[in-house]
């Protein structure tokens, strides 16, 4: 497999590195990472480098992943990446939000490592 | 129209709920079984406590406690490292994982997952201190244990809409 340039996007250091492992163990063992505590610090990362994959919190201070989405589109940063949330919103009113925001995938914490395979692997195979 | 959880107050504040999410949580994010016991909890000199706040149309707050050497254990299966003593990134576990226990448990309600927020976590490390809450809604206070550590989940209602 292709090597993935992947941002994950948490406030938590211990959810970034339980998903980096989890995207490992779903297969994605060749992957740079690039590490965001919040929306902000995202978008800072986006304008810098290139990514194929990202994967974003909701709540988080500064700047929440619903906006970090709407300024990808508003900057016109990493055109075409899928982003995928993961974040303990489980609502199905958040899921619509994240959607029409443009999140291409949604994974509600806690969660598998199965579950990230399912719900990743396919938009990075697609892509 | 407004959504009340005035007549799901029977719902909201079921027991069980909140056995499911910590159950749920621990074997999920840590791959450990964990049961509810009679309480308290072992005390040890050192404890560990995180905070997530509700707001909406619930108000209160999920509290996680546990001593630091079982604190350091939960963070080293959650990360797969291993920890001497309760270091940041212990602390940003244990939040985390309060984070997903208030998470987990609201959204076993719909109207509460769709009208609730939660706020960042608050963890605070330390001895001899305790923590009260003025004439709450209602409080579901549980101790559990996994392998042979023992910690305890508060769920605080402080008010209901």
């Amino acid at each position: 497999m292709r090597e993935i340039r992947t941002l994950i996007v948490d406030d938590s250091s211990v959810m970034r590195k339980i998903v980096e492992r989890s995207l490992r163990q779903a297969g994605l063992d060749q992957m740079v990472v690039y590490e965001a505590c919040n929306g902000a610090e995202g978008l800072d990362v986006l304008k810098s480098k290139n990514v194929d994959l990202i994967l974003s919190d909701i709540n988080m201070p500064s700047m929440d992943g619903l906006e970090f989405l709407r300024q990808i589109r508003a900057q016109n940063l990493a055109q075409g990446v899928p982003v995928v949330m993961i974040t303990t919103e489980s609502s199905e009113e958040h899921v619509k939000q994240a959607i029409m925001a443009g999140a291409r995938g949604y994974i509600r914490k806690p969660f598998t490592a199965e579950q990230v395979k399912e719900r990743v692997l396919p938009l990075v195979n697609a892509a | 129209m407004a959504v009340s959880l005035r007549e799901s107050v029977q719902l909201v504040s079921d027991p069980r709920n909140l056995d499911a999410s910590v159950e749920e949580v621990f074997r999920l994010m840590l791959g450990v079984n964990c049961w509810r016991v009679p309480g308290p909890i072992v005390q040890e000199q050192e404890s560990v406590t995180a905070v997530v706040g509700f707001g909406g149309v619930l108000s209160g707050a999920c509290v996680f406690k546990s001593g630091s050497s079982t604190a350091i254990r939960i963070a080293a299966h959650m990360t797969g490292m291993e920890f001497s003593e309760v270091d940041d990134t212990v602390k940003d576990g244990i939040g985390e994982l309060c984070n997903m226990l208030a998470g987990a448990w609201k959204g076993k309600v719909p109207e509460l997952a769709a009208n609730c927020g939660l706020s960042v976590p608050a963890v605070i490390t330390g001895r001899d201190y305790h923590l009260h809450v003025q004439a709450p809604e209602f409080k579901l206070d549980h101790a559990y244990r996994f392998d042979d550590a023992s910690f305890a989940v508060t769920i605080i209602c402080d008010g209901l809409q």
